[in-house]
């Protein structure tokens, strides 16, 4: 559980300054990291249409995870300070190593074990990220920024049924305990970049 | 508060109190924690108990079920904590689904138990409540859990409730989101797709049980309550007046007054389990605590008892052998 403390600093943070550039530039980093990073393990099924059911699941959450990348890329007002972007890189490099960990020849399309890998950092990618609480109460509800938020977190809940299900459902003879060690190594390695991401946000 | 790993799951609990007295164990419902107890702990501390209460697996701070979760996992983990803890028996509250875990405990491991207090629950899943669980699980995956929260609050307290704390409840839900996974949830809820009803084995429950359920309860409502009355011989109803379901929290005053009113009499032996319906007094500080109903409980108008539906067992002297222990 990420400390409830951090995302009471970073929500500080943000009612102090409001959601200016360079809020929304660190933000925009981390959700466009995550996104890209789900979407790179999806793209190993994009070649794979006709050889599982599953395939028009990822085939649709690949799509979505672009079209919201696309949509921070929009609304997000970036900041001018090139320094930002470079901690950004640093703080999200974690979940990019993760990212490849899976991709990596054999990788999901060839190598079982790598795709169960891969779900699982989907699902801790879409489940531990979590970005409405740092949004303050009295943000305009209009705001195009923390309505792009709330949207992408509400299809993130949506999304994470296909890692739910297929998790769940496949794995082989892989006991449940060593399934669920897998996806927890992945929500903590998540966690850690989340909560130096909510300490950089607060600072 | 302190961890504890138990087999594969880590436990959040607190125990307070002097060793050597009695044991309470707190069991928290669905989207709660075991701090809303803390209030109670601070109640019945000074009375010479002992309080226990832990996050239910899936919540809070103790193990979220990434995959899975069986329903017997949670009365397993409780045995295995108070085996931890050095608890040969404790008395055993919970409300909602914590309360149906408190009867499957009270069914598989009821010799660590003093006595078991029922609230707001059910043993088994009406269609009513099959139907409304489904739904909640829809909110949960297809909306989200802000969805199942909005949806929780005005099925737990009462309008007067809402109205009092309007301005707090976005901070509460804030919080119960960051404490909440909404998987976690997800497996919790879908456990019950196993859930085989408890109602056959109630009558196995022998220790003195207190069953509460709040007047106005349309979450748990009465009939759910009556089952664990009419199967469990050593037991009473007792109705919370104008009570929704989360009386725990919106009545803490009273529930704490109902629950120290019923250890008092196991205690000290006058306990009659005799299945028979009682009404809370509104005021804990009231010299009578326990008033008998009168008429038919099951129904929402004042109904003779004698004129209940058929087909419903109840106890027939039971109104009249409440009415004089209430006058002495």
């Amino acid at each position: 559980m990420i400390a409830p403390e951090l995302y009471d600093r970073a929500r500080d943070t943000i009612s102090a300054k409001g959601f200016a550039p360079e809020i929304q530039t660190k933000i925009a980093i981390l959700l466009t990291a995550a996104k890209n990073v789900n979407a790179m393990v999806l793209s190993s099924a994009e070649v794979q249409p006709f050889f599982t059911v599953a395939h028009q699941f990822i085939h649709s959450q690949y799509f979505r995870e672009v079209e919201a990348v696309a949509l921070l890329a929009r609304v997000t007002r970036w900041a001018g300070n090139p320094l930002l972007y470079a901690e950004g890189t640093t703080v999200v490099a974690p979940l990019w190593a993760e990212g490849w960990r899976v991709v990596l020849p054999p990788g999901p399309l060839l190598d079982p074990r790598a795709a169960y890998s891969g779900l699982a950092l989907g699902h801790a990618l879409l489940a531990r990220i979590r970005l409405a609480p740092v949004i303050p109460a009295k943000t305009d509800p209009l705001d195009p920024f923390a309505v792009a938020l709330l949207r992408i977190e509400q299809d993130n809940g949506r999304m994470l049924q296909t890692q739910i299900r297929l998790l769940k459902e496949t794995g082989g003879d892989v006991p449940l305990a060593e399934r669920e060690a897998l996806v927890e190594q992945k929500q903590e390695a998540v966690d850690t970049v989340f909560t130096r991401f909510l300490e950089w946000l607060a600072a | 508060m302190s961890y504890t790993q138990i087999g594969r799951y880590q436990v959040h609990y607190q125990l307070v109190g002097e060793p050597g007295n009695p044991v309470i164990t707190f069991l928290n419902g669905l989207t709660q924690n075991a701090n809303l107890w803390k209030s109670y702990a601070d109640h019945f501390v000074p009375r010479g108990y002992r309080v226990l209460a832990y996050d239910m697996l899936g919540q809070g701070r103790s193990s979220k079920p990434i995959l899975d979760i069986k329903l017997a996992d949670h009365p397993a983990t409780l045995d295995a904590l108070l085996g931890h803890l050095e608890i040969d028996k404790t008395h055993l509250a919970g409300i909602s689904f914590g309360g149906t875990i408190a009867l499957d405990f009270a069914i598989r491991y009821g010799k660590r138990l003093h006595s078991l207090i029922a609230m707001s629950t059910m043993p088994e899943l009406t269609p009513q409540l099959e139907f409304l669980g489904a739904v909640m699980l829809q909110g949960l995956t297809d909306v989200g859990l802000p969805f199942l929260q909005a949806m929780l609050y005005p099925m737990n307290m009462s309008s007067a409730w809402i109205a009092a704390n309007r301005d707090k409840i976005p901070e509460m839900k804030r919080a119960g989101y960051i404490g909440n996974d909404p998987y976690a949830m997800q497996n919790l809820m879908e456990s019950f797709v196993e859930f085989k009803p408890l109602t056959p084995r109630l009558h196995e429950i022998e220790v003195p049980t207190l069953i509460m359920n709040g007047e106005f309860d349309f979450f748990t409502p009465r009939e759910s309550h009556e089952v664990i009355r009419r199967e469990v011989r050593n037991s009473r109803l007792l109705i919370i007046q104008r009570a929704y379901h989360a009386y725990t929290l919106e009545m803490p005053e009273v529930t704490m007054r109902q629950i120290e009113v019923f250890l008092d009499q196991v205690a000290d032996g006058t306990w009659r389990g005799d299945q028979s319906v009682w009404i809370a007094a509104e005021d804990p500080g009231a010299e009578v605590q326990w008033l008998p109903f009168e008429g038919d409980w099951m129904r929402a108008i004042p109904v003779p008892a004698a004129a209940a539906a058929k087909g419903v067992p109840r106890v027939a002297s039971a109104g009249k052998k409440a009415a004089k222990e209430a006058k002495k």
